[in-house]
């Protein structure tokens, strides 16, 4: 199987730099275009595993990368992102290149993707059932997934659970998990010989790293899992950790709230969301200490069918 | 409103909901909002759903089901409906 480590650096930017690398991360390929020196970089370190479409073939999502025109490039250089040659966001800096094409395939799956019911939230799975982990930024969702798929917990995804209606399967979306601020140093220290890309200070996020995802989660990117938990984490320093479970009526309006596309889906979204609620536990969880965080994860009980 | 005002479900209401420990949630055809509601709320709906309804049979009903006085079951009613009317779900017969 071809991966982005097997095809060499030589090609890799042959292909950004001209027909595109056609990328898959489960359920999606994307073609990906660019000559900006840090996206070849990252893609070659941060998406080693992951496997690449033979050229020609279909693909999802057509996102080129390429630094603004015009006279700021001297002075204040910039990049901007299309996608199926729309340019739906305002150039960023340069430095920005390769969170910006983070962002951008995830725009692409969640203003597109409709086949599925999108949640904002991690995914996470052990033994065959998942656990969906909403949350708001700065909640601590990602640096708690990070933990757990370093700690024997397969990642699906670090931002977006794919929920198909058809069989209730949550699919993968195997990519890096995005770190930010303070996040970044605690997970390092965390997870010895974590692959990290170079953190990028100016963004509207703050500072910004991404997280190889675990070679085995990528080996597994075609592998759905069975909703078993929905887990509202909270980060929140010196905090004991808690688990307190939620009415189920009450989880399903606040996944609600967290999905792109629940309204565009109508009747059909409601019902996949009311069938995964149905099958699930649900809880919201405080923690501070990521040892005791994970232990509590490893401890959660399949709920009765 | 008057005690004897007849009440229905709106047309296209298909009434789709689940329900976990006295709490349900309820996909709205016509508005695609999804509501979150009590268990009087849906004895109220599933009522209607089997044909228009006296607020007055309603209020009997709910004195029935959850054992309420007569007050209380009226004062019930009248704000369930007022209620569900704002979210779309029903109407008066008379509109």
């Amino acid at each position: 199987m071809l991966t982005v480590a097997s095809l060499g650096r030589a090609e890799l930017e042959r292909r950004l730099g001209g027909p595109g690398l056609d990328l898959r991360t489960g359920a999606f390929v994307s073609r990906i275009r660019s000559r900006i020196p840090q996206v070849a970089e990252n893609i070659s370190l941060l998406y080693a595993d992951n496997p690449l479409q033979e050229e020609g073939g279909f693909a999802d999502f057509h996102v080129r990368l390429r630094p603004s025109r015009g006279l700021r490039r001297w002075y204040r250089p910039q990049v901007e992102f299309d996608v199926d040659k729309l340019v739906p966001f305002e150039p960023l800096p340069l430095s920005n290149a390769f969170p910006m094409l983070e962002w951008a395939l995830n725009w692409c799956i969640s203003t597109r993707a409709h086949a599925y019911l999108m949640i904002h939230a991690a995914v996470i799975e052990k033994n065959g059932l998942a656990a969906i982990l909403p949350a708001p930024p700065g909640s601590g969702k990602s640096t708690l997934c990070a933990a757990l798929v370093h700690r024997g917990w397969r990642l699906l995804s670090d931002e977006l659970a794919l929920l198909r209606p058809a069989d209730g399967l949550l699919l993968p979306v195997a990519r890096p998990v995005s770190l930010k601020n303070r996040s970044i140093e605690v997970v390092r220290e965390f997870v010895p010989g974590a692959v990290l890309s170079r953190p990028v200070s100016d963004t509207a996020k703050g500072t910004v790293a991404h997280l190889k995802a675990p070679a085995a989660s990528v080996a597994r990117m075609h592998e759905p899992a069975l909703p078993a938990w929905v887990v509202f984490p909270k980060y929140a320093a010196d905090a004991p950790t808690t688990l307190e479970p939620i009415a189920r009526a009450r989880a399903f309006m606040r996944v609600a709230e967290n999905a792109f596309n629940y309204s565009h889906l109508g009747a059909a979204g409601f019902l996949a969301l009311s069938g995964a609620i149905a099958r699930c536990a649900s809880y919201d969880f405080r923690y501070s200490d990521l040892d005791e965080a994970i232990a509590v994860f490893d401890a959660l009980e399949r709920p009765p069918t | 409103m008057s005690a004897g005002e007849t009440w229905r479900l709106r047309p296209g209401q298909t009434l789709q909901y689940r329900g976990w420990d006295e709490e349900y949630v309820l996909y709205n055809d016509l508005s695609g909002d999804t509501h979150l509601l009590g268990d009087a709320a849906i004895e109220v709906l599933l009522t209607l759903n089997k044909g228009p309804a006296s607020r007055q049979a309603l209020a009997a009903m709910l004195e029935t089901q959850f054992e309420l006085d007569t007050l209380e079951a009226d004062a019930e009613t009248a704000a369930l409906l007022q209620h569900l009317q704002r979210l779309y779900l029903v109407e008066s017969a008379a509109c």
